[in-house]
């Protein structure tokens, strides 16, 4: 319990280290990532401690005025999730920040710190006011960390603009605390859950909730500022932001579910399910036809929210329906898928900017063959890929698992065909997404590590530095080590959902799910015993032919010779681009994308040699087009409109308020 | 823990015997598209020569390549053996250490290394097949779903063993044999058969699965070959044991199983690639209708 309060005093003195003295800001910065890494750990081990030994009370209880701190087990989940990523990104940044050297980089190492305390802030306050200070904190530190690199234009922009957009939904969750506020006569969570809300007013907060915390964890259609701002930010904090940030909007989301709200109305959790659906597919869509490889791991952002939302709505609509044992299995998916998003999502992160680090560049369409000059960072993006197209042995599967079974049981005891048409479209869906999310992320990694160097900017990549593999490494244990034995984690999640039935998913064996009475198990290890067992064969049959360090000393069974390319030497420009590689399902799915092309000569001496081609595509955002746009247009419309009756003449001011006069009067003598 | 074991036990022993049969399935698919075609076709037993073939063969490997290259086959082959020991048929009892979608995951971590080695040689053929190979399986994906969705919900579970056709009850209804003709239009497709892929050619505008193996070449060339004979008769397994609404051996619904899908190559010419997206909406309507059916 002290380990919290002594750890945000660390995060402080990490904070201080953006007054340092610009000589020995290198120093500055290492002792910023010291504290952070430190104070990381200790929120980290205090909360697991907490969750491992349940115990009756909270894991913290302060109060300071009219400022409170109290973190139950929801909030101690949430707590292991940032201290664990927090710390392994601040191992990470320790050479990554490096490379700011002379750009800011004591004021990126504090702000930092900063950006972690008001997580851990959020995560720890125990009233709404608490919350809203360290919520906008968290929003502003975040806008000047994605404003860091304030140099370029579309880094100004992509933060402005999600700036504007977390405002509305800091508005709409302050609106949500108000009202349930008000009702009880206090803004202190513990007495904020005897609200006496009800009927449309209650309606109203769990949409305002709703409104805000969706922002926050990027679901479509408020999802418009995450694929600008991720892009603009630098790795670690796209990591953070992405790997942590969102998963807080999760908390929070669910702090109003359980304690104020209630779950008691069937179609709120309807409208979670839903809209995380669409998330899920729409967002791994975008993911699969960018180029720029933090704009594909943002769009996968939000189908992973997707997903988690999904799963959460799924679990509120099991509840309003009175199956109160089996809605756990739901929560627990949300909340596992929760934490390997925020392993697999912070370890590509950290590759992307290792790419870039490296290349100099976002573009996959520029590079290939990294896997040859950076082993280790293709190594690691190799099993943060494979997570995050939820294949076995990885984290990914275990909350992909969890949600299809709390979906699949969700249709097992639903009798209506209402309820089960609704399980046929998350089905639809699920399928959809996670075969998509696979083909991203084999065009992700198949482009940028596989095949031939496309440019000679791939000529200068290089190995990264210890610290930044370090932090990837860290994180590539962890996500095969959940995936190996998930029953460790998935026990201690549903400690945290001990309050609203017990049941038990986590076995030695593995994971057992039996919602309707026949059970269902996913037993990785053994699995993976019998693959090892499979493998030993094979690869004694295998080896005898071909050599692993690709060597051909093993006999004479291997020959080394160019791709056959019908009889020419085929030339790097010849592999599959990654835009030729999602082509078919552009294809596919073009009456949702909508792309938009241009194909100019730019010279044309004969009809076939010698052409020189000038190709674009754009495929626009189909909610920037159909939802924001339109919005933009009303709003300079109606300005528009308004600029007719200002027209700044003082006299016509004037007559206003003489008009206002008289209906004032006249308004008074007639009441 | 014994019981456990002995399960696993029984569980290997069924893939080895899937496997020892797997080219045999493929060879009599063969011989019955050469009858139809009123050709006297190779032995069944051509599949066993092939491999013993490959195997004996060099393996030509492109400069470019990474270890993902030599990798591939081997992931590929193991998924499709494991798949082998989980499927729900001759000796695998009540447990079974993974479910319906830990099948359909396992499958995809073959694919996966599949598609990404198909962009290790770096040429265009198997960027082509790779990209294709995506295509169809994100297509396929949702109807398998519903399919593993429609079992869960008639017996309450999604474990393989659980989900077979219970012959006590009532099993051949409306919505069986829906599910029936869904899941045959899906197997095709997963297993890169006609009308979707073409198995017999490497013509680059008609391949999927072949043009991913296209740089492929002696041990892992046939270790590619084993694994995808090894799907066929998994999806026939599966395809007999939950779908199949006749009471019959599921040695005899196998053999039947190849024989169709023998006849139904001979009829069929390959499909325009963007005409398979109606072709599996198809599959996934009828297994919509076969659960609101149910």
């Amino acid at each position: 319990m002290d380990f919290l309060l002594i750890s945000l005093l660390i995060y402080l003195l990490g904070t201080l280290t953006i007054v340092f003295p610009k000589r020995i800001e290198l120093a500055a910065h290492y002792l910023g990532m010291l504290c952070a890494v430190l104070a990381s750990g200790m929120v980290a081990y205090s909360s697991l401690n907490y969750l491992m030994n349940p115990v009756d009370g909270w894991l913290l209880e302060a109060s300071w005025g009219s400022y409170s701190l109290q973190a139950d087990a929801w909030s101690a989940a949430f707590l292991l999730l940032t201290g664990a990523a927090g710390a392994m990104t601040s191992i990470y940044a320790i050479d990554y920040g490096k490379s700011y050297k002379g750009n800011r980089i004591r004021l990126l190492s504090g702000l930092w710190n900063l950006f972690l305390l008001s997580i851990v802030a959020v995560l720890l306050s125990g009233d709404a006011f608490t919350f809203i200070v360290a919520w906008e904190l968290m929003a502003l530190v975040s806008f000047l960390l994605v404003n860091h690199e304030a140099g370029k234009k579309k880094t100004v922009s992509a933060a402005y603009q999600y700036m504007v957009m977390t405002h509305i939904g800091t508005a709409a969750i302050m609106v949500a605390f108000f009202l349930i506020g008000s009702s009880s006569g206090s803004f202190s969570f513990g007495d904020m859950a005897n609200n006496e809300l009800s009927g449309f007013m209650k309606n109203v907060a769990f949409i305002c909730a709703f409104l805000g915390f969706a922002l926050k964890s990027g679901l479509m259609p408020l999802h418009i500022w995450l694929p600008n701002a991720h892009p603009a930010a630098p790795s670690h904090v796209s990591a953070l932001m992405s790997g942590v940030m969102l998963k807080v909007a999760l908390y929070g989301f669910g702090r109003f579910a359980f304690q104020f709200i209630g779950m008691d109305i069937f179609w709120h959790g309807l409208i979670v399910m839903l809209v995380g659906l669409v998330s899920a597919f729409l967002g791994v869509l975008y993911a699969t036809m960018e180029v720029d490889m933090k704009r594909i791991l943002a769009y996968s952002s939000v189908e992973n929210m997707g997903i988690i939302f999904a799963a959460f709505g799924c679990g509120m609509v099991m509840y309003s329906m009175n199956m109160t044992v089996v809605c756990v299995v739901a929560f627990t998916a949300a909340l596992v898928h929760a934490f390997s998003h925020s392993l697999m999502k912070g370890l590509l992160f950290m590759s992307a900017g290792a790419v870039m680090h490296s290349v100099g560049s976002k573009n996959i369409e520029l590079m290939g063959g990294l896997i040859k000059k950076m082993p280790y960072t293709a190594l690691f993006t190799l099993i943060g890929s494979m997570a995050l197209s939820s294949l076995p042995f990885t984290s990914g599967l275990v909350g992909e698992w969890l949600t299809l079974q709390s979906f699949a049981t969700l249709a097992q005891q639903a009798g209506t065909p209402e309820l089960r048409l609704l399980v046929i479209f998350a089905f639809i869906m699920l399928g959809l997404t996670g075969a998509t999310a696979l083909g991203c992320f084999v065009r992700l990694y198949g482009t940028a590590f596989l095949g031939r160097a496309r440019t000679n900017i791939v000529d200068k990549a290089h190995e990264m530095p210890v610290f930044m593999l370090l932090g990837m490494g860290l994180e590539a244990v962890l996500i095969v080590a959940i995936g190996l034995m998930p029953d460790a984690l998935v026990n201690m999640v549903q400690q945290v959902f001990a309050g609203i039935a017990a049941v038990s998913i986590g076995t030695p064996l593995g994971l057992i799910w039996g919602g309707s009475g026949r059970y269902a198990l996913y037993s990785p290890g053994i699995i993976f015993a019998v693959f090892a067992l499979i493998a030993l064969f094979v690869f004694v049959a295998v080896y005898r032919s071909v050599s692993f360090a690709g060597k051909e000393s093993t006999g004479s069974l291997v020959r080394r010779d160019v791709t056959w390319n019908c009889g020419t030497i085929p030339t790097s420009r010849q592999q599959y681009s990654a835009t030729g590689f999602s082509k078919p399902l552009r294809r596919a799915f073009d009456g949702i994308l909508s792309p938009r092309r241009s194909l100019t000569y730019l010279r044309k001496e004969h009809a076939y040699y010698g052409r020189k081609l000038k190709y674009e595509l754009e495929i626009p955002d189909i909610f920037n087009d159909r939802l924001y746009k339109p919005i933009q247009q009303l709003m300079i419309n109606s300005s528009s409109a308004f600029h007719k009756i200002q027209e700044g003449s003082v006299r016509l001011y004037i007559g206003y308020t003489m008009v206002a006069m008289i209906v004032v009067l006249i308004w008074g003598v007639l009441l | 823990m014994e019981a456990l074991m002995t399960s696993i036990g029984l569980n290997l022993v069924q893939g080895l015997v899937l496997l020892i049969f797997a080219p045999l399935v493929a060879g009599i698919i063969n011989k019955v598209k050469a009858r139809l075609q009123k050709r006297r076709g190779a032995s069944v037993l051509q599949e066993y020569f092939d491999i013993c073939k490959w195997w004996k063969k060099a393996t030509i490997l492109t400069p470019y390549t990474s270890v993902i290259f030599i990798l591939a086959p081997v992931v590929y082959f193991m998924t499709s053996l494991v798949a082998a020991t989980m499927v729900p048929g001759f000796l695998t009892g009540q447990f079974s250490v993974g479910d319906a979608f830990i099948f359909v995951y396992i499958l995809a971590l073959g694919r996966f290394f599949m598609t990404l080695s198909s962009m290790d040689a770096a040429t265009s053929f198997g960027g082509m097949g790779g990209s294709r190979e995506i295509y169809v399986s994100v297509l396929v994906e949702p109807a398998i779903m519903l399919a593993i969705l429609i079992n869960s919900i008639r017996y309450h579970s999604t474990t393989l063993s659980s989900m077979v056709i219970d012959y006590d009850g009532a099993y051949f209804t409306i919505s069986a044999v829906l599910a029936c003709i869904a899941f045959f239009l899906v197997m095709l497709a997963e297993n890169s058969r006609l009308p979707v892929d073409n198995p017999d050619t490497h013509l680059e505008l008609t391949m999927i699965h072949e043009g991913m193996t296209l740089e492929y070449s002696g041990r892992l060339l046939s270790l590619i070959h084993l694994g995808s004979y090894l799907k066929i008769i998994v999806f026939l397994t599966l395809f007999g044991a939950l779908y199949v609404p006749i009471n019959i051996p599921l040695a005899i619904k196998i053999l039947l199983g190849a024989v169709i899908i023998g006849v139904v190559e001979t009829l069929n010419n390959k499909m325009r690639l963007f005409k398979v997206r109606v072709y599996l909406g198809a599959a996934t309507v009828f297994l919509l209708l076969a659960i609101i059916a149910e």
